[in-house]
């Protein structure tokens, strides 16, 4: 063992908690190097005097602050524990309060919403008068739309074969009033002016029954055909129809009629 | 029932750290006394190395919750030491601490006798004086290897470095220390 090697190992030497492993090789080298032993010495007298330094004690100040420290610390910790418990406590009834103030905010509403909102609108029962009233309506209605579909299944058939039908209710000593009917829709409806015209030839024989006259009148007034309306004026004129009065007057002023059946209202009305 | 009370470093900081703060005081009862010997030796001030011991007690509450259960307590409570004379040293940049004449009762006269230990005395004020000229860094491992008698793995942990690094300073820090305590006291007396 050379002095470097030597002297690297004197710390462990000096280090009196450790039994250096390799001690006996540097004492051996320490035992013939005077220069080592030297410099071996110089460093152990120095850690003695380290080692004989007093120990330094603290003032009575650094106990009484450290309690003074401590005592603060875990009263900010108990604080600081109170204040998480509570904070806890809070959190854990929002969780349970929430949904419950939910519900009674929606009851709430709910209850608002049954007081303010209209109540359903409650149809009065039908007396049974109304309902034979409804049912006379609907029977009416329907026997009107059946005639008129009966009428135009009529329609199906030529204007000749129409002629005949309406000649044919002559030969009838008594006409009912379903006959009456279909001559005074005919007279209405028929497309052809010479059907119009002999129903209307046909209804003189009744021209005394109010429902005839009144259907003649009715007829008159969407009559296109200036013919077919100076014969309804002749009809009701001749009928003696007072009700008739009101519309010879109209159609006597209305410009945009035909003369002929301008002048035919002046006649009535005249013969009224 | 009563609990078992904690008997080692370890298991009472383990306690703090829990939250059971008053396990600090059996800590402080234990290492006051080394932690202050090494501050003051380390500063040169016994006022400063008091302020920086509540400093290192009150960093161990504050970062209990650091403390990490397979370390050593002590290399833990010198490596807080070690920052707070850290910070020490760079704040008294400005200029010296002072002391306080009315804190002066507080300490008890550790010096020899003036008539009877006076080469004692010298001695050590001369042993101080090259203590604290030592590179700052080298006063520490002195400190901690011969006053402190931790042992090289927890200096190298403190210091954060290797052992044998530490081994090394050390020794670099016995030879400068007697280089510079012979030099002084080859020195004439002032």
């Amino acid at each position: 063992m050379n002095c470097t090697q030597a002297q690297d190992r004197f710390s462990e030497l000096l280090d009196q908690r450790h039994a250096a492993p390799a001690s006996g090789d540097v004492r051996t080298h320490l035992a013939s190097c005077p220069n080592c032993r030297k410099e071996f010495a110089a460093l152990k007298r120095t850690l003695s005097a380290l080692d004989a330094l007093p120990v330094l004690p603290p003032s009575p100040r650094l106990r009484a602050n450290f309690y003074a420290m401590l005592e603060e610390e875990i009263n900010s910790a108990a604080c600081a524990r109170g204040a998480e418990r509570r904070r806890q406590r809070i959190t854990t009834w929002r969780w349970i309060l929430s949904p419950i103030a939910a519900c009674g905010l929606l009851a709430l509403g709910f209850l608002a919403g049954q007081r303010h909102m209209p109540g359903p609108v409650t149809n009065p029962l039908p007396t049974a008068n109304d309902t034979q009233q409804e049912l006379a309506e609907l029977r009416q209605k329907v026997d009107s739309m059946s005639q008129l579909v009966g009428y135009s299944l009529q329609q199906q058939n030529s204007a000749g074969q129409r002629l005949q039908s309406i000649f044919a209710t002559n030969t009838r000593q008594a006409p009912d009033q379903q006959v009456i009917a279909q001559l005074i829709n005919a007279l209405a409806l028929d497309p052809s002016v010479n059907v119009r015209l002999a129903a209307l030839e046909t209804l003189y024989a009744y021209a005394d029954q109010d429902t005839v006259r009144a259907g003649v009148l009715a007829s008159l007034v969407r009559e296109p055909n200036p013919l077919v309306q100076v014969s309804m004026i002749d009809f009701l004129a001749a009928a003696r129809d007072p009700g008739a009065a009101q519309a010879f007057e109209s159609i006597a002023r209305d410009e945009q009629l035909d003369r002929a059946v301008r002048d035919a209202a002046s006649r009535a009305l005249v013969q009224l | 029932m009563a609990t078992a009370v904690p008997q080692t470093d370890h298991d009472l900081m383990l306690a703090v750290r829990d939250g059971e703060l008053n396990a600090l005081g059996e800590l402080f009862e234990r290492h006051h006394g080394q932690l202050y010997g090494y501050l003051a030796r380390s500063t040169g001030d016994r006022l400063a190395a008091e302020d920086i011991a509540q400093t290192v007690f009150q960093r161990m509450l504050k970062y209990r919750h650091t403390y990490r259960g397979d370390g050593s307590f002590t290399a833990w409570m010198y490596h807080l030491a070690r920052r707070c004379a850290a910070d020490y040293f760079r704040k008294s940049q400005a200029g010296p601490a002072h002391m306080d004449p009315a804190d002066l009762q507080d300490y008890a006269d550790d010096r020899p006798h003036a008539g009877e230990y006076a080469t004692v005395r010298d001695d050590h004020a001369l042993l101080h004086r090259a203590l604290i000229q030592l590179d700052r860094e080298d006063r520490e491992v002195l400190l901690l290897s011969r006053f402190q008698k931790l042992s090289f793995a927890e200096i190298s942990s403190i210091l954060e470095c290797s052992i044998g690094a530490a081994k090394v300073r050390a020794h670099r820090a016995v030879r400068t220390l007697r280089d510079l305590y012979f030099q002084l006291q080859k020195e004439p007396p002032a």
